[in-house]
């Protein structure tokens, strides 16, 4: 049994990799390469540091331990709904046992990508802790004792949250919640290394009640486990050894107990949705400003979308962060708190515009709708602008608020809302250009965030939106020299470049507009059949 | 809506029927979906057009409705040409796709809504229209609630609401009755009734020949891209159920029955 379900993860993975075009497996390759490094890169961690500071060895490896588990918790409740795999209800109809499943599922777990990847990093904990001798015997069980707490961890939680995450909801919310996470987790980190960077010895003795903690959960017990082998403290490295081999069986029984509860009760009867009014397509603060037309009614959707669709949702939470993460920066650093740093909310409209390059993305096969009512692109194109200058308006004054408060550069507001809104309107042309003829579809599900769906247009789709980025970045280049002159020799170029600004920008969106129009009016069977790449097959 | 001068009609000068297709021709790739239809469906008609999966009905519907580009012929939708005016012919059809992919993260109410200002009626109008189909169509209930948590046969009439919300000249329907339910089958089959007694033309593709059969004054039946039978339904059956018609047409496979003899043998 156990053969088989390996042979149907390796099925899966062969599989997925046939049915794509040659430059989805270049993308697929990268990203396998992707892996490596952060794979190599946990190796020499691991290896170098507890040699050169075994001090920090224990910390480290303990928080690296951890980080581990909770990746492997979080990450595949993201591709629950793409990776057949891993729903264990899929296999509800065969007659197998949920003893004989969680063997076969266990096996079928350490094939993959990121299963080589973990135990390559983890490799690296062998030879910066083995020494020759039975402790090496200890050493490996340890890493194989983490190793095997990612993959029962991962798979049991799946196994209990497999119902809820067949509902739509609950995938929206975890698409969302994991995707911050890791944005948080990866500012985290930076934070984390340049704190490191400063850290004395000292520093380390007042950390030691964490590691204290950490020590105590089961992945810190596999940690502590492994120091005191390689210390050559072998009996309480076998009591810890223990002690996470016996979480590894909690884990077990849970994941059995929920496999057995998925293949042997029924599912319970979907609910009908409470009647309920509906909240009518203009968001309510909006109502008087949109247009009652297709152009309003074109924004309106995108507004509605931004806040109910997990990916417009995690684009928008993600360009918020980052502008948030630049204020706590500016917050924390002294030599940064000057009046004129209000400019870097800047950065936000900019931010803003970046999701508009592919404004016909997320519509995808939906996209029919236009075609069959024979929406006037002008419209459908100026409703989309509206909706994101709108949006990008309103983040960008409020971190120039935010920024205002901090620095006390109250000053600068007028110039940022003036220049937002420039930046704004040429980016938007520059979109409006790009978003028709080089249109692609997000994928259907969601679940992965990053996935470029199957028209082979990965790589133009990268070059494309790079060319973008750096026409964009020409057409702010004049703004930002008047800008520049401002702050460095003359004053009244500050004052001067709003109204510039505004009409600068208005002027290039014209353009974009213009010439996306024109494109569009004679080519929207041609958009439609770029975004359902389906159509053709 | 929908009002406005027919078109100057065919070029061989025949009157301007609802619908008329010259040598409609699509390919994808080597693969030839579509090999040269003609085509007329009279004003007021319940026209039903069916064939096997893959025989290319939803590629025609798509090069009718303005949805896919053709690679060659002429379509004409109330005398005005779809590839040359399509605006003005998109005034006159509602489109029911086969796929249904909607903006489904909107609601059923903001659906319609959303379909009607797109079309640019007034929002009075809209509202009103909106609540009148969804009323009749059961949706009433659902109206708030998000497209995406729609179950299949609901996401199938608030697509036939929204097709119907402008008051179309012609009608096209993919497969509109798959998937519903037999009390809302019955009720969309008397509002198209109603609607085509006003005058109004109905196009739709089935599997179903019962009710193919029962609806429909003319029938089409399509075959591997090509129009093999066409005409009054009555014509086209010549005496026998159309079902029967259908499958002597296109010819059925008898091969299967006593390659599984095992099926009769259980297993532990």
């Amino acid at each position: 049994m156990a053969g088989h379900l390996v042979g149907l993860r390796l099925a899966l993975l062969r599989n997925g990799l046939r049915r794509s075009s040659w430059p989805q497996q270049v993308g697929l390759a990268l990203g396998a390469l992707a892996g490596l490094p952060l794979a190599f890169g946990g190796f020499l961690l691991l290896a170098l540091v507890p040699r050169a500071e075994p001090r920090a060895g224990l910390l480290l490896v303990e928080v690296v331990f951890l980080l581990l588990f909770c990746g492997w918790g979080l990450f595949p409740l993201l591709s629950f709904a793409g990776d057949a795999s891993l729903d264990p209800s899929r296999l509800a109809l065969l007659p197998l046992r949920p003893g004989e499943l969680v063997a076969g599922l266990s096996l079928a777990a350490c094939v993959g990508v990121a299963p080589l990847c973990t135990l390559v990093a983890l490799g690296g904990a062998v030879v910066g802790f083995g020494t020759l001798g039975p402790g090496l015997v200890l050493v490996v069980a340890a890493v194989l004792a983490q190793f095997a707490l990612c993959i029962v961890g991962s798979r049991a939680l799946l196994a209990a949250l497999s119902r809820q995450l067949r509902s739509r909801k609950a995938r929206d919310l975890v698409i969302v919640v994991v995707s911050v996470s890791a944005l948080a987790f990866n500012l985290a980190l930076q934070v984390g290394a340049r704190l490191a960077e400063r850290l004395e010895r000292s520093d380390l003795e007042a950390l030691r009640p964490l590691a204290r903690v950490l020590g105590w959960l089961p992945t810190g017990l596999a940690a502590r486990a492994l120091v005191d082998a390689g210390q050559g403290r072998l009996l309480p490295a076998t009591a810890e050894l223990a002690g996470a081999a016996l979480a590894v069986l909690a884990l077990g029984w849970w994941w059995w107990r929920s496999l057995d509860r998925v293949l042997t009760t029924a599912e319970p009867a979907a609910r009908r949705p409470a009647a309920r009014p509906s909240p009518g397509l203009f968001p309510r603060p909006l109502r008087r400003l949109l247009p009652a037309d297709q152009r309003g009614a074109v924004a309106a959707k995108e507004l509605r979308y931004l806040s109910r669709h997990p990916r417009l949702r995690v684009a928008w939470l993600v360009s918020s962060l980052l502008g948030l993460g630049l204020v706590l920066f500016l917050a924390v650093t002294e030599d940064l708190r000057r009046p004129w740093m209000v400019l870097a909310s800047l950065a936000m409209a900019f931010l803003a515009s970046q999701n508009s390059l592919n404004q016909f993305g997320v519509d995808g096969p939906a996209y029919w709708t236009q075609v069959a009512a024979g929406a006037d692109p002008r419209g459908d194109l100026t409703g989309r602008n509206l909706a994101t200058l709108l949006t990008g308006a309103v983040t960008t004054a409020v971190l120039a608020v935010v920024l205002a408060a901090v620095t006390g550069g109250w000053l600068y507001v007028p110039v940022v809302l003036c220049l937002g809104l420039g930046v704004l309107a040429l980016s938007l042309g520059v979109a409006d250009v790009v978003s028709v003829r080089f249109a692609y579809p997000l994928p259907d599900d969601a679940s992965n965030l990053w996935a470029v769906q199957g028209t082979g247009q990965g790589c133009l789709v990268g070059v494309v939106q790079m060319l973008a980025f750096a026409a964009q970045g020409v057409l702010i280049l004049p703004l930002a020299v008047l800008v520049v002159v401002g702050l460095v020799s003359w004053t009244p170029a500050l004052v001067l470049v709003c109204p510039l600004a505004i009409g600068y920008g208005l002027l290039l969106w014209r353009v974009g507009l213009g010439l996306g129009t024109s494109w569009l009016s004679g080519h929207q069977p041609e958009l439609l059949a770029a975004l359902s790449p389906r159509r053709a097959a | 809506m929908s009002t406005g001068e027919p078109g100057p009609g065919l070029p061989d000068g025949r009157s301007p029927a609802a619908l008329s297709v010259r040598g409609l021709r699509k390919a994808f790739g080597s693969r030839l979906a579509v090999g040269g239809i003609d085509l007329d469906i009279p004003h007021g008609c319940f026209f039903g057009l069916v064939g096997p999966n893959g025989a290319g009905k939803t590629t025609t519907l798509g090069m009718v409705t303005g949805l896919l580009r053709p690679d060659a012929g002429l379509v004409l939708v109330d005398g005005i040409e779809v590839w040359r005016d399509p605006v003005a012919a998109k005034r006159r059809i509602g489109v029911l796709p086969e796929d249904l992919r909607l903006f489904d993260r909107l609601t059923g109410a903001e659906l319609l809504t959303y379909n009607g200002l797109l079309r640019g009626m007034a929002p009075a109008v809209v509202e009103a229209r909106a609540r009148e189909l969804l009323e009749v169509l059961g949706l009433d209930e659902a109206a708030g609630t998000l497209v995406v948590d729609y179950s299949h046969g609901m996401r199938k009439k608030i697509a036939l609401a929204a097709a119907l919300l402008h008051a179309p000249r012609v009608l096209f329907l993919d497969e509109p009755f798959e998937a519903i339910d037999p009390v809302s089958a019955r009720t969309i089959r008397g509002l198209l009734e109603r609607y085509t007694a006003g005058g109004a033309t109905v196009v739709f593709s089935s599997h179903v020949m019962e009710l193919v059969e029962r609806l429909c004054d003319r029938v089409g039946i399509m075959h591997l891209g090509h129009l093999i039978a066409e005409g009054p339904t009555q014509q086209v059956r010549a005496g026998r159920t159309l079902e029967d018609a259908f499958v002597e047409l296109v010819g059925a496979s008898h091969a299967g029955a006593e390659e599984l003899g095992w099926l009769g043998t259980w297993s532990a």
